[in-house]
């Protein structure tokens, strides 16, 4: 190992990154561009449901109902319908997601403590919307009626305690609110930390494509002494992303960071290992930058989306499925930035993660090793 | 010469696949030569100097480099030769200066020697006032000097160029000559690709690869003498005329036109001479000069593809 050949290719691949403007933007700010556009993509608070109303009954308890659905920012009021062709029309249009039809005898049934006869009628194309909308008008039908009938109750002259036989106290740990922002967030930025992998892997495949890398193989430089005179650069571009995505999560998305910076930036920089030799492989195998593109993405965004566990819990999966995910750095990583993130856990917790991520960096880095031979076929 | 080989293949063969480039080639080069490849575009040249540079895996036969085993030792050469490949793409992003260092750097060429090298190299490549401008801003001709500059770096033992000056203009084409020449002089040995003709008659030694092989190996003086057919070169204002009269007359068997001038291959010069006076002056053709011209390296390259083709 000569530090002298490893600096200059060192020296050379940064002057390259520094002096092209679009391969610096592409490798120091495309995991903040990423992590921006998805988790605002990803995790769209449901609000502002447009509803119609058929009131059949058209009495004043039926009006309250419909004001008190549509009070807050969760359903607007987008029509009052007065048959349901109209209701059909405006659902087929698309200008609502859900309709709500209130029967004929509604004011009468809720009075005598019968029921509420209504119909929700949504929009199956939008399931989420749609779902929303009946979960939301159940919960305000069943304080409607409690409501009712404590008050009822109360004009009777009993105690209006009773009512409520189980009194829940809910308390969210980790993440109060449950606000899914504050636990996406932390797993995608396991998974736009994976980016600079796909630099390396383009670099190399770069080389090939261009023929240097034929007049690299001509010169005494040793196997290791190249791939890692190539890696260093993006693991200091990794490592800048590293310090970048939590302030992204802290200043920009309000979320709080509960465990320790220097272990999540030492646990980072192990991944940052793990996940580039992965690039090198794929460097490696591939001749052009094209099939190098396609491959990361095969290897390594892919499966961050469906097997890290970060949007599809790992428990619900098959067991291959979750065998392979073993196999991914970015799986251990989700746990590490989720854990450290939110309930602010340390190695106490995330070693078996950290053991991971060194064997599979090890592995990957002994592959690639194996594979890259210094000849052009 | 009586200096033993500086490049010895016995048998040499590489396969790609189902393809056969490089057919049992047995090449033995002596120290300081200038030896140039020549051969059609997909006769192996470009193979074969891969395998010299030991950027190729051997599927057979031996091969030994400044004394070390081409198939076992091919990094232990590698900091004797200088390659130079065909597509040379230099890191346009990295200054003329940053290129020399780059690869001075991979060579281990000491910082002293480094700077007295660099100062060197761009003089002989008349980069001296470019060395801050990036490679990917200089032009075509210039980028192949500094890539040959960055082969030099190191005093390399042998050089191995491919195609070296295709696509380069002709004052570049004859300032890059001179330097190769110049290396000649000094005692470098070496190997040069090219599709020009004219390169080929500037080597000392030239190799003629057709189909994977090496069929002729030989002085540039010997190959053109195995040219059995003279040449009869006619000059005429009305070219046209002069070729549609000569091309098919006995005897003659090719026919070529550069400009003004008609060149035609004949079986025999003196005889065939006084033919074609005489038919140019029966259809009336003006003609400024005809003579017996030397053969040149072009006519008996083609002739002996020909031979091969049939």
């Amino acid at each position: 190992m000569s530090i002298r050949h490893i600096w200059a290719v060192t020296r050379k691949e940064s002057q390259h990154i520094l002096r092209d403007r679009s391969t610096l933007i592409l490798v120091f700010f495309t995991p903040t561009l990423l992590l921006l556009l998805m988790a605002y993509a990803l995790t769209v608070d449901l609000k502002h449901v447009p509803l119609a109303v058929l009131d059949l009954d058209k009495s004043q308890t039926s009006r309250t109902f419909v004001q008190q659905i549509t009070a807050g920012q969760d359903l607007d009021l987008y029509a009052s319908a007065e048959s349901m062709a109209e209701i059909e029309d405006m659902l087929m249009r698309g200008e609502i997601k859900a309709a709500l039809v209130i029967s004929p005898g509604f004011a009468a049934d809720v009075q005598a403590l019968k029921g509420m006869p209504m119909q929700v009628i949504i929009d199956g194309t939008e399931p989420e919307s749609g779902g929303f909308a009946v979960e939301h008008i159940a919960n305000r039908a069943e304080e409607f009626i409690s409501t009712s009938l404590a008050s009822q109750l109360a004009a009777q002259g009993f105690s209006v305690d009773t009512l409520q036989p189980v009194d829940l106290r809910i308390r969210t740990w980790f993440n109060p609110g449950l606000k899914p922002r504050n636990d996406i967030i932390p797993g995608l930025i396991s998974m736009v930390l994976g980016f600079p992998a796909l630099s390396v892997a383009l670099t190399l495949a770069h080389e090939r494509e261009h023929g240097t890398l034929e007049q690299l193989l001509a010169t005494p430089i040793g196997r290791g002494e190249l791939l890692i005179g190539k890696i260093l650069p993006y693991v200091v571009v990794g490592l800048f992303n590293v310090l970048i995505m939590p302030l992204l999560a802290i200043a920009w998305f309000g979320i709080s960071f509960n465990g320790n910076f220097a272990l999540f930036f030492g646990l980072s920089a192990i991944f940052m290992f793990a996940v580039l030799s992965m690039g090198v492989i794929v460097g490696v195998f591939m001749r052009t930058q094209a099939a190098a593109l396609a491959l990361s993405f095969l290897v390594v965004f892919f499966p961050g989306f469906f097997l890290t566990g970060i949007f599809f819990p790992l428990a619900s999966m098959p067991e291959e499925a979750r065998m392979e995910s073993l196999f991914l750095p970015g799986t251990h990583y989700a746990v590490i930035t989720r854990g450290i993130f939110l309930p602010g856990v340390g190695l106490e917790v995330l070693w078996p993660n950290l053991v991971m991520l060194v064997v599979l960096g090890v592995a990957f880095t002994l592959v690639a090793a194996l594979f890259f031979k210094k000849k052009l076929a | 010469m009586t200096d033993s080989p500086i490049i010895e293949t016995e048998r040499l063969k590489r396969d790609y696949k189902s393809v056969t480039a490089v057919d049992e080639l047995t090449l033995s080069i002596t120290p300081g030569e200038l030896f140039g490849l020549v051969g059609p575009d997909g006769a192996g040249k470009t193979t074969t100097l891969r395998l010299l540079a030991g950027l190729l895996g051997v599927t057979d036969g031996e091969a030994t480099i400044l004394g070390f085993d081409l198939k076992s030792q091919a990094e232990a050469i590698k900091p004797h030769v200088g390659y130079m490949a065909q597509q040379f793409s230099l890191y346009g992003e990295l200054s003329v200066l940053e290129n020399l260092q780059f690869f001075a750097e991979l060579f281990d060429v000491t910082k002293h020697e480094q700077q007295e090298r660099t100062e060197r190299l761009l003089e002989f490549a008349g980069l001296t006032e470019f060395t801050e401008r990036r490679a990917a801003d200089l032009s075509g001709g210039m980028q192949k000097k500094l890539a040959l500059a960055c082969t030099l770096i190191h005093q390399p033992e042998i050089l191995l160029l491919d195609e070296p000056t295709t696509g380069v203009d002709p004052v570049s084409r004859r300032e890059f000559w001179n330097i190769l020449t110049e290396l000649h002089v000094q005692g470098t040995t070496i190997i040069v690709s090219t599709p020009y003709m004219d390169e080929a008659d500037r080597c000392s030694m030239v190799g003629l690869m057709y189909a994977g092989k090496l069929v002729e190996c030989d002085t540039p003086q010997n190959i053109r003498a195995q040219l059995k057919e003279d040449v009869i070169e006619v000059q005429a204002e009305d070219w046209q005329a002069a070729f549609k009269t000569v091309a098919g007359l006995k005897g003659v068997r090719e026919a070529q036109t550069y400009g003004e001038t008609v060149n035609l291959l004949v079986d025999d010069g003196k005889k065939r001479l006084r033919e074609i006076k005489r038919a140019l002056k029966k259809s009336k053709v003006e003609y400024r000069s005809i003579r017996l011209a030397p053969v040149r390296m072009e006519e008996a390259f083609i002739s002996l593809i020909r031979k091969m083709e049939s």
